[in-house]
């Protein structure tokens, strides 16, 4: 058992220092870098950083996936909700099978829809565009989505709605202010689980956006990778925009990440 | 990426019982009038981007095609061309491989972790550092490997200071695919540990309490405990296992860094199949090949998750 614990010890450290070790070199000389792999910044090079935003083109790109990410997020959440709400209230079969039908949707690999989804995306103008990735990503969110959140509105009590529909509320305004409120928890994490999926999601973003201004963090690491290939690594550069990739999560997960855990491993775990 | 395939959450329990007489109530009216307007939008957006883009792939199936020219016909000979391609071999093979293999490895070693964590002071922590990988892009590790395990990399660097005088080949074309797939147990036991540990908290302590006076060894407590308790969890992981490491594509595409060209087909599942004959940077597309493949996949999912939970299906253990 003590052995055993020490492995876990080990991996663990070694998870952290691969953190840890990405974001010196990040900071370091690519001549350096090959020299000393484990070496200190002693020289550091904060310009790693400047060269992947502009020359990268890291910085467009990480602001398109902040957009895209965040604005796709908030509206899988705002369909998703009252469908998810309705769902998890009504008990009749039409719902049920509704039910199932987004239930699904979780069972199908992102391949199957790659290929209709950018035929008919060329086909309306909205491939190598933001707002046609966008779209994807609500599509795509749909099923997990709607099953989390019927999870956690079934978990609200029928007795709220029917206080606020004495005191005279209707539907709508029942839903928006009673409800909601209620559920907020659910509604974060739903719509948390989802920019974490859209921040990394590579094949989509890969195969709908080329031009230099409408592609995403994980595509731009790509194409970096790709060029840098042809000319001699830039690692310093490019373990900068592996950081900018990298931080974002890593922050989001230090400040939310028993609400993360709780979000992916629910519905699952008991 | 978090998935779970479990009967909806709407059908279970949860809610008061409801009278014979439902449906007469105020809020059931109420309910009633607004079902379509609150489930429409939300099924529209499915429909539109989700379902019938699955028709649509199935449709394209049936035919060859490059995308921009007429549609040839082809009906179901284009599945016996898939089958006989050598590049689609490989990655059905390879697919399967990373499927139970990896799959198994995955589930021993997070298992394994379970009995390890459960009885392990700061594990908390120790489960969210190891939680971690997954909630990065994949492609990141495949750079870094990539970088790692480069001839002159610090991988080899180490095994140098130990006397490895002639450390092995780590990134050659016969070492890539075991290599991703370590890469992928690496970063998914994290995911599998903290979905299992989360059920075993639920388990209540005096069990192991009464298991420890009667003397079982931590193995025998979680043997007749642990494993039987979370059953049911466990076998939705590997219906989430079998869902998500069919899409398994990033890591493959960069595994190494190597966008430069197309990764080398002995590394190739069928997500990376579907890729590279749908968007080939030299030749033409072959969208009824690329969809068929991608129907393959779709299929073995659903057949593997029936037999699955088929195989897995067991009497709930009450407690």
């Amino acid at each position: 058992m003590r052995i055993a614990r020490g492995v876990v010890w080990v991996v663990v450290a070694v998870d952290l220092l691969l953190i840890l070790w990405v974001f010196l070199t990040s900071l370091r000389g690519s001549t350096d870098i090959f020299a000393h792999p484990f070496g200190l910044p002693t020289d550091p090079h904060p310009d790693n950083y400047g060269r992947a935003l502009d020359d990268g083109g890291f910085g467009r790109a990480a602001l398109n996936s902040v957009l895209v990410a965040a604005l796709s997020s908030v509206a899988a959440v705002a369909l998703a909700a009252p469908a998810a709400y309705m769902l998890a209230r009504r008990r009749t079969r039409t719902s049920s099978v509704l039910t199932m039908t987004f239930a699904m949707g979780l069972g199908v690999p992102g391949q199957v829809l790659v290929v209709p989804l950018f035929i008919g995306l060329a086909q309306v103008n909205l491939t190598d565009s933001l707002l046609g990735l966008g779209l994807v990503y609500v599509g795509l969110a749909m099923p997990f989505t709607v099953y989390l959140l019927t999870g956690f509105f079934s978990g609200v009590p029928a007795v709220l709605e029917e206080a606020a529909t004495l005191d005279g509320a209707g539907p709508l305004r029942t839903f928006l202010q009673v409800i909601v409120p209620v559920a907020r928890g659910g509604l974060i994490t739903a719509f948390l689980l989802q920019v974490i999926g859209a921040w990394n999601e590579t094949l989509f973003a890969l195969v709908l956006n080329h031009g230099e201004d409408k592609i995403t963090l994980p595509v731009a690491l790509a194409n970096f990778v790709a060029t840098e290939q042809l000319n001699g690594m830039d690692w310093g550069t490019m373990f900068a925009g592996v950081c900018l990739i990298l931080a974002p999560m890593l922050a989001l997960f230090s400040w939310l990440g028993t609400r993360i855990i709780q979000g992916m491993t629910v519905g699952i775990g008991k | 990426m978090a998935t779970a395939l479990q009967d909806p959450p709407a059908v279970r329990g949860g809610g008061r019982a409801q009278p014979v007489n439902a449906g007469t109530s105020p809020l059931e009216r109420q309910h009633r009038r607004i079902f379509w307007p609150f489930v429409g939008p939300a099924l529209l957006v499915y429909g539109v981007l989700f379902l019938v883009p699955i028709g649509y792939a199935a449709w394209t199936s049936l035919y060859k095609w490059d995308g921009m020219g007429a549609k040839h016909w082809r009906g179901l000979r284009n599945y016996r061309i898939l089958f006989e391609d050598a590049a689609f071999r490989t990655s059905l093979v390879n697919t399967l491989e990373i499927l139970f293999v990896g799959g198994a490895i995955t589930f021993a070693i997070s298992l394994a972790l379970t009995l390890v964590l459960r009885e392990m002071r700061a594990r908390l922590f120790a489960r969210s550092v190891l939680f971690f990988p997954c909630l990065v892009n994949a492609m990141v590790f495949g750079i870094a490997a990539g970088f790692l395990f480069s001839p002159d990399g610090p991988v080899n660097t180490v095994l140098h200071w130990l006397g490895a005088a002639t450390p092995p080949k780590w990134l050659a074309t016969d070492n890539l695919f075991p290599m991703i797939v370590a890469t992928l147990v690496w970063t998914a036991t994290g995911y599998y540990t903290a979905i299992i540990m989360a059920a075993v908290d639920q388990i209540p302590e005096y069990l192991y309490e009464a298991a420890e006076l009667d003397g079982a060894s931590a193995f025998r407590r979680f043997r007749h405990i642990t494993l039987p308790l979370a059953w049911d969890v466990i076998s939705v992981c590997a219906v989430l296992w079998t869902v998500s490491s069919v899409k398994i594509f990033e890591l493959i595409l960069m595994y190494g860094g190597s966008n430069s060209s197309q990764p080398p087909v002995d590394t190739w599942n069928t997500a990376m199949y579907v890729y590279a004959e749908a968007f080939p940077q030299t030749s033409a597309p072959q969208l009824g090949m690329a969809t068929a493949a991608a129907l393959v996949s779709l299929v073995m999912v659903g057949v593997i998750t029936l037999a699955l939970r088929r195989l897995m299906r067991r009497a709930a253990v009450e407690y």
